[in-house]
């Protein structure tokens, strides 16, 4: 990895004093024991198949053509939407328009390490895991020979980070008057022995990714994208280790969740023409009110002319 | 994937051949094309395999190093991943045109890898905290005809098989740094367990049905495809299997779908089953070719045919 010279590097061979801390000494058992009570609670209260609450507003950004700001509990993600522009450095015609995404997380969202500015593998990976799941919701035949931008900034990251670039891009697609198939709407669930956690917070994913104590156990994470009135899957990605019962189990729930949240961006986008149409009624009001006003100096100019 | 060009009319004799469950060159829609296989064979790598799937020819050379492991897995060791698509292939993979692609399909195989289920890192431990080997698997894509994912998989499941560790004779913790005796006789080394090492499969969606092992004018015909990667079987890679009969299940490392098309959820459903037996079927012939190989190996029956068949 490249150092950072603008900051204060340590001697080669030192080592996080978080490695010597109670919380890192865990041990795998711990840590799942911990994120679930007695009474199948998670930490911050949920039951297990019980997803954060959501919200999400447009118009976040004035200089975008569309953008929206998508909140889940701690993950917080801006998504911006810029307009349709020729495609850079290509020859060919390509009948059908691009779409170009960039997931970036801010250095100070995660909390176990800071993000660098240079885009790293995960990153990457997740503007691709986007890019493959919006594909199939935007009329792409509409805009041949274009590309539409799509940038997505993760403030702050406590899980399901790609349900909510997802989400939030989806939003800001319909905010900037792109053609779409359907709403398109993500959620994520992590499996953590054997037991599944919707919706999960980044410590969950933290140890859904770990090594199990036993071998042979349930552990990963899967995210879907739906376009819930087709009912057509357009993201899926898993990761881990878990068999075929398990993962068609998880679809199931998540094919579930992800119609739930289709209501709120509907409502969201309702609202958000709601608004437009409001804004250009007393728009024009004021336009009409502006003219009579005009036209009423005219007629008094000109009977001052035909006075003369 | 390598663009070629394919007219209305192939497409559609292309997409009602796999409606009658029969391909343009006669297979069937589960029916994988005859591969070659061969181990060992770059002498200057630890291990290597050659894989050729009717017209994709895939090469993997595993190095060793020995390096520090990361601070927060001590116990472990290291894996990497680097495909390099050679222009011999497409010209179009000329410079850096292939690194998209490239970059990929080392992805796919990062993610099929990094549950422990998959691959043991811990085996690859020497002391822990202070020093691991570094496995750099490197993948050569020497001809594209279509199933890279799958033929790669493969490919670097037998390199690995092959993949020989010197063995550490001693190791002394010296003031905090450790003094590695490394055996000198090349045949005193360890080999990997490689028995659970996820294999992957693309499912092609053409028409309403799925396609295992598509060719490259079908992955051209396709909007949408599903690669599946799974785990292998243990006993497939035992030479006494009836010993050992308990058959674990295979289990879902990576799922990602690939291309701009999207899926029914049911569809989804099928293809992930089928793509989970496609991997047991796979594995099976994979285990056999590489216990047959090892075998042939230790009589010093086996004749070398590099790249000259």
């Amino acid at each position: 990895m490249p150092i950072d010279y603008r900051r204060f590097n340590g001697p080669e061979d030192s080592v996080s004093y978080k490695q010597y801390t109670k919380n890192f000494l865990k041990s795998y058992e711990e840590l799942c024991n911990e994120l679930i009570d007695e009474n199948e609670h998670r930490k911050d209260g949920r039951a297990l198949d019980e997803a954060r609450t959501m919200y999400a507003r447009t118009n976040m950004i004035s200089q975008a053509k569309g953008s929206s700001y998508v909140e889940l509990k701690k993950t917080k993600v801006v998504c911006s939407v810029f307009d349709p522009r020729e495609i850079p450095n290509k020859n060919e015609f390509s009948p059908l328009g691009q779409i170009y995404c960039e997931v970036k997380f801010a250095p100070f969202s995660c909390p176990r390490k800071r993000r660098a500015l240079v885009p790293d593998a995960e990153e990457k990976d997740l503007s691709l895991s986007l890019k493959k799941a919006l594909e199939p919701a935007v009329c792409r035949y509409a805009f041949p020979n274009y590309q539409i931008d799509v940038f997505v900034y993760i403030l702050e990251h406590d899980g399901a980070c790609l349900a909510g670039a997802i989400n939030a891009a989806g939003l800001a697609l319909a905010n900037a008057a792109v053609p779409m198939y359907d709403t398109i709407t993500a959620c994520s669930i992590a499996v953590i022995e054997d037991k599944l956690y919707v919706d999960p917070t980044e410590e969950e994913e933290y140890v859904a990714n770990m090594t199990p104590a036993k071998e042979g156990i349930n552990h990963g994470i899967i995210t879907v994208a739906m376009l819930s009135t087709l009912e057509q899957v357009a993201g899926f990605t898993q990761l881990g280790s878990m068999d075929g019962t398990c993962v068609i189990n998880a679809t199931e729930i998540l094919q579930k969740e992800c119609q739930n949240i289709v209501p709120i961006i509907h409502q969201i986008l309702v609202k958000d023409v709601i608004h437009n149409i409001d804004l250009s009624e007393k728009l024009e009001k004021e336009a009409k009110l502006r003219e009579a006003a005009l036209n009423e100096n005219m007629e008094e100019w000109k009977k001052l002319l035909s006075a003369d | 994937m390598a663009n070629l060009l394919l007219s209305p009319l192939e497409k559609m004799y292309i997409l009602h051949g796999v409606r009658d469950d029969c391909r343009s060159d006669g297979r069937t829609n589960i029916d994988y094309r005859p591969m070659e296989l061969e181990t060992d064979v770059v002498s200057h790598a630890s291990g290597s395999a050659r894989l050729r799937l009717a017209n994709t020819d895939i090469l993997v050379g595993v190095k060793t190093e020995i390096d520090l492991p990361n601070n927060d897995q001590p116990g472990y060791g290291k894996l990497e991943f680097f495909v390099d698509c050679s222009a011999n292939a497409t010209p179009e993979f000329e410079g850096r045109g292939g690194e998209q692609l490239a970059n990929s399909i080392s992805n796919m195989m990062q993610k099929a890898y990094q549950s422990s289920d998959a691959f043991d890192l811990k085996q690859l431990c020497i002391f822990e905290g202070k020093q691991c080997w570094k496995l750099y698997i490197d993948i050569l894509i020497l001809e594209c005809g279509g199933n890279l994912c799958d033929a790669v998989s493969l490919a670097v499941k037998a390199a690995l098989y092959n993949t020989r560790l010197p063995s550490v004779k001693t190791a002394l913790l010296d003031g905090g740094n450790v003094d590695l005796q490394l055996s000198d006789d090349p045949y005193d080394n360890k080999l990997l367990n490689v028995d659970l090492a996820p294999l992957l499969v693309t499912l092609c969606k053409i028409g309403d049905k799925f396609v295992v092992d598509p060719s490259a004018e079908e992955e051209n015909c396709s909007v949408i495809s599903l690669i599946v990667g799974a785990t292998g079987n243990k006993t497939n890679y035992n030479i006494d299997n009836k010993k050992n009969e308990s058959c674990t299940d295979s289990k879902c490392t990576t799922i990602v779908m690939n291309g701009s098309g999207s899926l029914a959820p049911k569809t989804l459903k099928n293809a992930i089953k089928q793509g989970i037996e496609a991997v047991q079927f796979l594995d099976q012939a994979l285990g056999q070719a590489l216990l047959r190989e090892r075998r042939e190996n230790v009589t010093m029956k086996k004749y070398s045919y590099g790249f000259l068949k």
